[in-house]
C-alpha cells in the first residue's frame, strides 16, 4: 500500500511544487520587506511547476487509490490554469490596486498560489471527498482574494456575499454527496457509476444530482446560482475578478465535465465512436440544457443594462458560461473538445478585456462606461486593443472568439440540436449590442469632461500584446489548439 | 494566361492590396493628410489596374458556377488542416479563390467603386488616418467575398466588413449616425449568424474524397456543396426537397436578404444611407447591396437548387414588393438621400425578379442590373454628395433652378437620373429589359404588376429633376459653384460606363453569358422540373 | 416495534432538533451559544449509536471542548455583544417557509421511498474500536485528502489572521 503512495508521488510533482512555493513564499514574505521578492518566488514556483507538468502530457493513470486522475484532460486544464495564473500574476504586478496593498502585497500573491493548488485538485479529483476539499480550498482562497482590499467597503461586501453564497452552495453540495453515498456506498466516481448503472432509487438520485449541481453551478456562476457574481466581480480587485472569471470557472467546468462523464455514462453500453450512452434514470442533459439556456439568456439580457464595465463583463462572463455549457450538454467528445477550445479562446480575450479595464481604472480611477467616452480617439492603442477583445468576445471572425463559438455550434448542429444552436446564435447577436455600447463610447462619442490621455508603459503594452496576439492569431490559424483539445478528450472515448 | 504576379496570384493581390495600403496608412503620422490620401488612392488604383488585367485575360467561354475546372484565376492552398481522430473527421479549410462570370462583373465593380469612394473622400478631415484605414479594410472584405470559393473563407470576409462599416457610419456619419450604425450592425449580424448555422450544417453533410489518400473529408468547398453526390447519406441536408433543406435555404436567404435588402428586412437601409458620409453611401449602394444578391446566386441557389425552385414564387413576389414598395416610398421622400436609398430597394427588386425567372434572359438581366445599379447609384450618391458639400442640405424642396447655375453638374445628374429610370440608350434600360423579358416568360402577372414600378420610378425621378433644376433659383444658392475637377474625375468615368453600356452592352454581357446559362441549366437540370409557365 | 436503540435515537434526535431551534430563534447570543452545546452533544450521541467511537470522542473534544468554549470566550470578552440585536428582519416569510417545507417534505420523502446502501454489520465491526482503522486509512487510502485538508486548514488559518488583523493606520507624511 505504501508502495502505491510512493509511486503516486511522482505524478503530482507540479502540485507538490506549488505547495512548496506556497510554504516558501509565506516565510519569504515574513522575512523580506520588499514584496517583489515574493512575486519572484511565486513566478519561479509557477514556472517550475509548469516545467514538471509538461512531462505528464501522455500519462493516463489513476493514482492515490483512485482518488486522483492524471490524464490528458486534467493536463489540458492544468496547463490552462498555469498559463492563466502566470498571466494574472504579471497582470497584478501592473495593478495599482494591488501595489497599494503595500505590506499585504506578498500575501496576495501566495494566495494566488493556494488558489491554483485548489484548482489543480479540482481538475484531477475523481473522488467526491477530494472534490469537496478541492472546492473548499478554492473557495476559501477566493473569499480572501475577493476581500483583499478590506479598506474598501465594496471589497469587503463582495467578500461577505461570496462567503454567504459559497457556504450555502457548498452545504447543498455536501448534502447531495451524502445522499449519493447513502445510495451507492462509495465516494469514488467510477464505483458510483457502476452502482447507478445497476439501479438506485431514481428520485433520490435526481435530488442528489441537483444538489451537487448547485455546487458546480455556483463555481461556474450558472443561472440561478449566479447572484454572487456581479457584486463580487465589481467589488473585488480587478485581478481577482479576472482569475475568478477565467481560471476558477475553468476548474469548475473541468470538475463538472469529469463528473458528468464518469458518473452518468452507461458502463454496460457498447462503446460508440462519438455519442455517449447516458444512463436512462438521470436527466443530466435536461438539467444542463435548462442551466445553459437560462445562463446565457439572462446573462446577456441583464448585461445590456449595466453601466459599470466590471459588472458588464461579469454578466458577459455569465453568458459565456452558458455557451460553454452548450458544449458540455452535447455529452460527446466533440462537444467536450469544443468546450476546451472555447475556454482557451475565452482565456485570452477575457483576460485581455479585463486587463484594459484595469489599466484604464489605474489612470482614471473609474470603470464606469461613461468614463470611456472618447477614449478610443485619445488613446488609440488602448481603444483598438479593447475593440479587438470585445469583437472576439462577441464572436466575430477573424478572432479567436469566433473559433470557440464555431466549434460549440458545430457540436450542436452535428448532434442535431438545431433549436439550441439557434438560441445560442441569437444570444450572440444580443451580446453584440452591449459590447457595441463600449465601442460607441470609445469612438463615437466625445468625452464631456477633460480626461487625460492614457500613457502606457512598455511593460503594459507588451502584456496587452501577449493577450492580443493569440486573440487574433488563434482566429487565423487554430489547428494546433483544436488538435490539443481533441487529444485531451480522447481519454473519455474508450474509458 | 498570366495570373501570377511575383508568384502571388492575382486574386490575392486584388484582395490584399488594400490591406497593404491600410498598413501603410497606419504607419504614416496623422499630420500628413495628403500622404494618407494618396496612399489610399494608390492602393485602389493598383487594384483597378489588376482588375483591368483580369478583364482582358478572362476567358469568356468558360462557365464556372459548379465546376471547379472552369473557374479562372484559381488559387487553392490548404489553410487549416486538422488531422482526424477516431470520433471526428479531418477538418480541411482551404484558401480557395477563383472567379467566373458571376463574380467578374462584381470584382470589376468593387475595384471601380472603391477607387471612386477614395476620390470622393478627399474632403474628409476628421481622423483621416482611421477613416482611410477602415475604408481600405472594407475594400478587402468586399473583394474577398466576391473571389472566395470556400464557404468558410467567404464567411470570414463577409464578417470582416461589418466592423469597418459600423465605424465608418458611426464616426463620420450624420446626426443620427449612432442609431444608423448599430441598426446596420445588428441586422447584418443577425443574418450572418443564421448563415453560420447553415454553413456548419452544410459542412457536416458534405464530404469529398481526399485527392491523395481517398479518405472522406468534410469540406467547406462551395463547389463540392453544389453536387448532390457529395452529401453523406443520413446527414442533415442529404437528399432533395427535404424540410431541413428548405429550412437551411431560408436561413441563408434571410442572411442574404438583409444585405440586399429585401422587404421586410430593408429598414436599416434608409437610415444607414442617410447618415453615412457620401463615400460610404456610394460603397453601400454600389457594392454592399450586391453582396446579398451575389450570395443568392453564388451560394444559396446552386447549393439548394431544389429549395430555390420551391421558393421561386415567393422570391418573385418579394421582387415585386421591393420594386413597387421601394418606388412608392421613394416618391414620398423629401430627403435627397432617402429618395435614392428607396430607389435602391426598388432597383434591387428588379434583380430578384430577374433571378426568380430562372431563364437565361432573366439571369443575365439580374446580373447586369447588379453591375448597372452599382454604377448608377454610385453616381446618384456622388451627385447628392456634391450638392450637399456646397449647401449642407439634402431637402429636395430647398432647391430649384440649378440648371443655369451649375450646368455641368446638371448634365451629369440628368444622365444618372435617366439611367436610373431606364431610358433607352443608357445602361439601366438594357438590364431592366432583360430582367422583365425573362420574368415575363415565367411569371406573367407578377411581371406585369411589377412594371408599375417602372412607371412610378419615372414619375419620382422626373419630379425630382423638376424640383431641383427647374423653377426659381432661391436667393441663397446664387453663389453656388459648379462641379470641380476632382468631382468630375469620379463622375465622368461612371457616366461614360453608363452611356457606353447602354449603347453597346456586349463587353459586360460577354463576361457573364456562359456562367448565366450554366447557372440556369444547373438549377433547373438538378430538379428535372419544368419551370412554371413554359 | 421500537427497541432500545430506537428510543435512544429519538431521544438524541429531539435533543438536537430542540436545541438547534433555540440556537436559531433565541434573541440572546449567549443562550444560542449554550444551546449549541446540546446540539453538539446530541450529534456525539449519534456517533456512539453508530459505533463510531473515535468520531464521538473527537466531536466532544473538538466541538464541545474546543470550538464552543472558544465561541463563548469570544462572546463574553466582546463588549456589549450581549445587548446587540443580532437577528435581522425576515422578509417574504410565507413563500420562504412554503419552499422550505416543500424541500423538507421532498427530502423526507426520498428517505422513505429509496433503497439505501447498508453496510453489513458484523460483530467484529461493532465490537472493535475504530481509532486504529481510521489511523491506518489516513496514511494509506485516504492520505491524499488528509494532506489536502492540512493545506485547506493552513490557508483558512492565514486567511482568518489576515481578516482579523488590525491594519496600521495609513502613514502620515
Amino acid at each position: 500500500m505504501l508502495e502505491q503512495v510512493y509511486n503516486s508521488l511522482q505524478f503530482i510533482k507540479p502540485e507538490l511544487i506549488l505547495v512548496g512555493t506556497l510554504l516558501v513564499s509565506i516565510i519569504v514574505d515574513l522575512i523580506f520587506k520588499n514584496k517583489k521578492v515574493v512575486v519572484a518566488f511565486v513566478i519561479l514556483g509557477l514556472v517550475l511547476s509548469f516545467y514538471y507538468l509538461t512531462f505528464l502530457n501522455s500519462i493516463n493513470q489513476l493514482i492515490f487509490f483512485n482518488m486522483y486522475a492524471i490524464d490528458p484532460f486534467a493536463y489540458f486544464f492544468k496547463i490552462f490554469l498555469l498559463v492563466a495564473t502566470i498571466g494574472i500574476v504579471l497582470f497584478s504586478v501592473l495593478s495599482k490596486e494591488i501595489s497599494d496593498l503595500k505590506s499585504r502585497e506578498g500575501e496576495f500573491y501566495y494566495f494566488l498560489v493556494a488558489l491554483t493548488i485548489g484548482m489543480f485538485l479540482m481538475t484531477s479529483s475523481t473522488n467526491l471527498i477530494m472534490m469537496y476539499l478541492a472546492i473548499e480550498l478554492t473557495s476559501l482562497t477566493s473569499y480572501m482574494l475577493a476581500g483583499f482590499m478590506k479598506e474598501e467597503k465594496s471589497s469587503s461586501e463582495a467578500s461577505l456575499k461570496y462567503v454567504l453564497y459559497g457556504a450555502f452552495s457548498s452545504g447543498m453540495m455536501l448534502y447531495g454527496i451524502s445522499i449519493i453515498y447513502g445510495l451507492t456506498g462509495s465516494f469514488d466516481l467510477l464505483a458510483i457509476n457502476m452502482a447507478i448503472a445497476d439501479g438506485v432509487s431514481s428520485l433520490a438520485l435526481l435530488i442528489s444530482t441537483v444538489l451537487m449541481f448547485v455546487g458546480f453551478g455556483y463555481k461556474i456562476s450558472a443561472v440561478p446560482f449566479h447572484f454572487w457574481t456581479p457584486d463580487v466581480y465589481e467589488g473585488s480587485p480587478i485581478s481577482v475578478t479576472t482569475i475568478l472569471s477565467v481560471a476558477s470557472k475553468a476548474a469548475g467546468f473541468s470538475m463538472l465535465m469529469r463528473t458528468a462523464k464518469i458518473m452518468f455514462i452507461d458502463p454496460y453500453a457498447a462503446p460508440t465512436v462519438n455519442d455517449w450512452q447516458i444512463i436512462d434514470s438521470v436527466p443530466i442533459v435536461e438539467i444542463l440544457t435548462i442551466l445553459s439556456v437560462l445562463t446565457m439568456t439572462l446573462g446577456n439580457l441583464v448585461a445590456i443594462w449595466q453601466s459599470n464595465l466590471k459588472r458588464l463583463l461579469a454578466y458577459s462572463s455569465i453568458a459565456h458560461a452558458g455557451y460553454l455549457l452548450l458544449g458540455v450538454l452535447t455529452m460527446n467528445n466533440e462537444g467536450y473538445s469544443a468546450t476546451l477550445i472555447y475556454f482557451v479562446t475565452y482565456l485570452f480575450m477575457n483576460v485581455g478585456a479585463f486587463l484594459i479595464v484595469m489599466l484604464v481604472s489605474n489612470k482614471l480611477n473609474s470603470s464606469d462606461i461613461d468614463s470611456y467616452k472618447g477614449l478610443g480617439m485619445k488613446s488609440p492603442f488602448i481603444g483598438v486593443m479593447f475593440a479587438l477583445f470585445l469583437i472576439s468576445l462577441t464572436g466575430l471572425p477573424p478572432t479567436a472568439g469566433f473559433v470557440g463559438k464555431l466549434y460549440i455550434f458545430a457540436a450542436l448542429v452535428n448532434k442535431k440540436l438545431i433549436l439550441l444552436a439557434v438560441i445560442g446564435v441569437l444570444n450572440s447577436v444580443v451580446s453584440l449590442y452591449y459590447y457595441v455600447r463600449i465601442f460607441r463610447n470609445m469612438f463615437l462619442r466625445e468625452s464631456d469632461i477633460e480626461t487625460p490621455e492614457i500613457k502606457l508603459s512598455l511593460a503594459e503594452k507588451l502584456l496587452i500584446l501577449v493577450f492580443a496576439i493569440p486573440t487574433i492569431g488563434l482566429g487565423l490559424y487554430f489547428a494546433p489548439l483544436v488538435e490539443f483539445a481533441h487529444a485531451s478528450v480522447e481519454i473519455f472515448s474508450g474509458n | 494566361m498570366n495570373n501570377n504576379f511575383l508568384n502571388i496570384g492575382i486574386l490575392t493581390w486584388m484582395t490584399f492590396i488594400p490591406v497593404v495600403g491600410m498598413i501603410a496608412v497606419l504607419l504614416v503620422p496623422k499630420e500628413q493628410k495628403t500622404t494618407i490620401r494618396w496612399i489610399s488612392l494608390g492602393a485602389t488604383i493598383v487594384q483597378l489596374i489588376f482588375s483591368v488585367i483580369i478583364y482582358t485575360n478572362f476567358d469568356r467561354s468558360l462557365a464556372g458556377v459548379n465546376n471547379a475546372a472552369t473557374m479562372q484565376f484559381v488559387e487553392r492552398y490548404s489553410w487549416i488542416d486538422i488531422k482526424s481522430v477516431e470520433w471526428f473527421g479531418r477538418i480541411h479549410i482551404e484558401y480557395f479563390l477563383g472567379i467566373d462570370g458571376i463574380s467578374v462583373p462584381m470584382v470589376l465593380l468593387t475595384a471601380l467603386i472603391s477607387f471612386v469612394a477614395v476620390l470622393s473622400s478627399w474632403s474628409i478631415e476628421k481622423s483621416i488616418k482611421g477613416y482611410f484605414a477602415l475604408l481600405l479594410l472594407l475594400d478587402t472584405g468586399m473583394m474577398g467575398v466576391f473571389v472566395s470559393l470556400d464557404f468558410f473563407l467567404f464567411y470570414v470576409f463577409w464578417e470582416i466588413m461589418l466592423l469597418p462599416m459600423y465605424f465608418l457610419i458611426g464616426i463620420w456619419g450624420g446626426p443620427r449616425r449612432e442609431y444608423a450604425a448599430i441598426k446596420f450592425f445588428i441586422y447584418t449580424l443577425f443574418g450572418s449568424v443564421l448563415m453560420l448555422l447553415v454553413l456548419i450544417a452544410l459542412y457536416f453533410s458534405v464530404s469529398i474524397p481526399d485527392a491523395s489518400t481517398g479518405e472522406l473529408v468534410h469540406t467547406f468547398d462551395m463547389i463540392a456543396m453544389m453536387n448532390p453526390a457529395n452529401y453523406e447519406a443520413n446527414s442533415l441536408l442529404f437528399g432533395l426537397n427535404t424540410s431541413w433543406r428548405y429550412i437551411a435555404y431560408v436561413g441563408l436567404f434571410i442572411g442574404f436578404a438583409i444585405k440586399v435588402p429585401i422587404f421586410p428586412f430593408h429598414t436599416w437601409l434608409p437610415d444607414a444611407h442617410v447618415e453615412a458620409p457620401t463615400a460610404i453611401s456610394v460603397i453601400l449602394a454600389g457594392v454592399l447591396l450586391k453582396m446579398g444578391t451575389y450570395g443568392l446566386m453564388r451560394v444559396a441557389m446552386p447549393i439548394f437548387p431544389d429549395a430555390a425552385i420551391y421558393y421561386l414564387y415567393p422570391l418573385a413576389f418579394l421582387g415585386f414588393i421591393n420594386i413597387v414598395y421601394g418606388a412608392l416610398c421613394a416618391m414620398a421622400q423629401t430627403d435627397f438621400k432617402k429618395l435614392i436609398a428607396y430607389s435602391s430597394v426598388s432597383h434591387m427588386g428588379i434583380v430578384l425578379l430577374g433571378m426568380a425567372a430562372l431563364n437565361t434572359q432573366g439571369m443575365i438581366g439580374a446580373m447586369f442590373q447588379m453591375f448597372n445599379h452599382g454604377t448608377i447609384t454610385a453616381m446618384l450618391f456622388l451627385i447628392v454628395g456634391v450638392i450637399y458639400d456646397r449647401t449642407h442640405t439634402r431637402g429636395l424642396n430647398d432647391f430649384g433652378g440649378l440648371m443655369n447655375q451649375m450646368p455641368k453638374y446638371s448634365a451629369i445628374m440628368v444622365i444618372a437620373f435617366f439611367a436610373a429610370l431606364g431610358l433607352p440608350g443608357l445602361s439601366g434600360f438594357v438590364s431592366e429589359v432583360f430582367s422583365f423579358l425573362g420574368a415575363f416568360q415565367t411569371f406573367r402577372w407578377i411581371t406585369i404588376a411589377s412594371t408599375l414600378g417602372i412607371v412610378l420610378t419615372a414619375g419620382y425621378m422626373l419630379w425630382t429633376l423638376q424640383r431641383v433644376f427647374l423653377g426659381e433659383l432661391p436667393e441663397k444658392w446664387k453663389s453656388l459653384t459648379d462641379i470641380n475637377n476632382r468631382e468630375l474625375i469620379m463622375l465622368v468615368p461612371l457616366a461614360i460606363i453608363v452611356i457606353l453600356l447602354g449603347v453597346y452592352p456586349t463587353p459586360i454581357l460577354d463576361l457573364m453569358n456562359a456562367s448565366a446559362n450554366e447557372l440556369v441549366d444547373f438549377i433547373k437540370g438538378e430538379n428535372n422540373l419544368t419551370i412554371l409557365g413554359q | 416495534m421500537l427497541n432500545l436503540y430506537d428510543y435512544i435515537f429519538y431521544f438524541f434526535a429531539i435533543v438536537i432538533l430542540g436545541s438547534s431551534f433555540v440556537v436559531v430563534f433565541s434573541r440572546n447570543i449567549v443562550h444560542s451559544a449554550f444551546a449549541l452545546l446540546f446540539t453538539f452533544f446530541g450529534v456525539a450521541g449519534f456517533y456512539v449509536l453508530l459505533s463510531a467511537d473515535f468520531l464521538a470522542i473527537t466531536q466532544l473534544l473538538v466541538y464541545v471542548g474546543g470550538i464552543l468554549v472558544l465561541l463563548l470566550f469570544g462572546v463574553m470578552l466582546t463588549n456589549n455583544i450581549v445587548n446587540v440585536e443580532i437577528k435581522s428582519g425576515t422578509m417574504q416569510t410565507l413563500p420562504a417557509s412554503l419552499i422550505a417545507a416543500l424541500i423538507a417534505g421532498l427530502l423526507c420523502g426520498i428517505f422513505y421511498v429509496s433503497n439505501w446502501y447498508l453496510v453489513p454489520t458484523t460483530p467484529e465491526l461493532l465490537n472493535n474500536t475504530t481509532a486504529v482503522a481510521i489511523g491506518y486509512a489516513f496514511i494509506t487510502t485516504w492520505i491524499l485528502p488528509f494532506e489536502v485538508a492540512s493545506v485547506v486548514l493552513l490557508v483558512a488559518m492565514i486567511g482568518a489572521v489576515i481578516i482579523a488583523r488590525r491594519e496600521k493606520a495609513p502613514e502620515v507624511e
